[in-house]
């Protein structure tokens, strides 16, 4: 993997740490980065996109703790080895978050209760 | 402020910090009250509009002009005596340098090299040349941009423990800008410099910064790490039936002429919102920096 792969928008709400650990997700979940594919060292990373080292560390260790990313000795780290299927449902469920709490957000302005909004998403997932 | 965190670095352990700063210009207050750390390593930014304070406050820190009162130190040294070698430890560009100005851009590079024991001439060559700056006109003659730049090269060359920007990415166009946060943001996070730096463009900042500071009429408003701002704050927008239930506490209130009221709100200790955050109509929308600062700003 290249680190020009990543977009960073260092003036987004979202933190760049955050930024880099959702792409990640989204990458290995859609199949373009493969188990066992290397990741550019946090150097090149931090360098390609001038942010912080820390910054890059940061999301790299917490995609490490959630599985995304294992550390290979003397390599740096790589795609986690474990198969897509073996995704959990609530790993899964967590990739929806962000559209989901959106959802939740324009619902409560639009002063509908869950029960209407759930109905019809039931329907539209085909329930 | 309940935002302001501690200061955690003791003073003879972080590489340059102030207490109690104030200052005035002709009867003026420009700071009032100042105190700021860094910790070794980290990468401070300091924000605040034209006129906040920050050239002042940066330039009380490094000892080079005399605070009304309050006091500063480099090294665990005080600011207004530093020993020859705190300063060769240490870098600083001004917003607009002045000094040696009789020298070309390579005399003036070749003859303050000598003084810094790491000095990397490779690299001033280099980036005179990257920079696109004429190594053999006078520094009189460079434009205010061309001289910062020189400036800048010259602290980078000295490899220093801790470095100190005032405004740098004014001189900079943006290929050039991405060069110098680059420099800053792998110095930091491989050799461990300190870095502080004032700026106004924010996204600047969100790149390489690890904490920000925010100076508003010579006090800090805000004292925190990048990202943990970015999540714990954000604006509360509150239509005017529900405005009464608006919480105490906010880092700025503003009304609106519907009567609607937008505030800049904190989580709490467990991560939540304000209560009134969850009422019917109610708002939070996250906030980038540029976003945070002028709605406390202003």
């Amino acid at each position: 993997m290249d680190a020009s792969l990543l977009t960073i928008q260092p003036n987004a709400p979202e933190p760049i740490y955050r930024q880099i650990v959702e792409q990640l997700r989204r990458l290995i979940a859609g199949g373009q980065l493969a188990a066992g594919e290397l990741l550019p060292s946090v150097r090149e990373v931090a360098g390609f996109h001038a942010i912080n080292p820390m910054t890059v560390s940061r999301a790299y260790g917490l995609a490490e703790a959630e599985g995304l990313l294992e550390r290979l000795r003397g390599k740096g780290m790589a795609v986690a080895a474990t198969r897509r299927a073996s995704q959990s449902e609530s790993q899964r469920l967590a990739l929806l978050e962000p559209q989901l709490l959106e959802l939740a957000r324009h619902a409560r302005e639009l002063e509908l209760p869950p029960d209407p909004v759930l109905r019809r998403l039931g329907k539209l997932m085909g329930d | 402020m309940n935002a302001m965190l501690s200061e955690r670095t003791s003073a003879a352990a972080s590489p340059l910090a102030a207490h109690g700063l104030t200052h005035c210009y002709e009867g003026s207050n420009v700071l009032r009250g100042v105190d700021l750390a860094l910790e070794p390593g980290s990468v401070l930014g300091l924000i605040g509009r034209n006129g906040a304070g920050k050239s002042t406050l940066i330039r009380a820190m490094l000892g080079l002009l005399e605070p009304l009162s309050g006091s500063a130190t480099v090294f665990g040294e005080p600011a207004l005596e530093l020993s020859d070698d705190a300063k060769a430890r240490l870098a600083y560009v001004p917003q607009q340098p002045e000094a040696l100005a009789w020298l070309t851009a390579q005399q003036m590079l070749d003859y303050v090299g000598r003084f810094y024991p790491r000095w990397d001439a490779e690299f001033a060559q280099r980036t005179l040349e990257r920079w696109k700056l004429q190594p053999n006109k006078l520094l009189a003659k460079l434009s205010p941009g061309e001289r910062q730049r020189v400036d800048l090269i010259r602290a980078l060359a000295s490899q220093p423990e801790l470095l100190v920007l005032d405004e740098p990415a004014a001189a900079l166009d943006p290929v050039a800008r991405r060069e110098l946060l680059r420099e800053v943001a792998l110095r930091a996070g491989e050799s461990g410099t300190t870095v502080l730096f004032s700026t106004h463009i924010v996204s600047d900042l969100e790149r390489v910064a690890s904490e920000i500071a925010f100076l508003h009429e010579g006090r800090l408003l805000l004292r925190c790490g990048v990202d943990e701002t970015k999540e714990r704050y954000a604006r509360l927008w509150l239509p005017a039936a529900k405005s009464a239930a608006a919480p105490a506490l906010a880092l700025s209130r503003r009304r609106h002429e519907d009567g609607s009221l937008s505030l800049v709100v904190e989580r709490d200790a467990q991560g939540r919102w304000p209560e009134a955050a969850h009422l019917p109509g109610a708002r939070i929308d996250a906030l980038g920096l540029e976003d945070l600062f002028v709605e406390i700003a202003e």
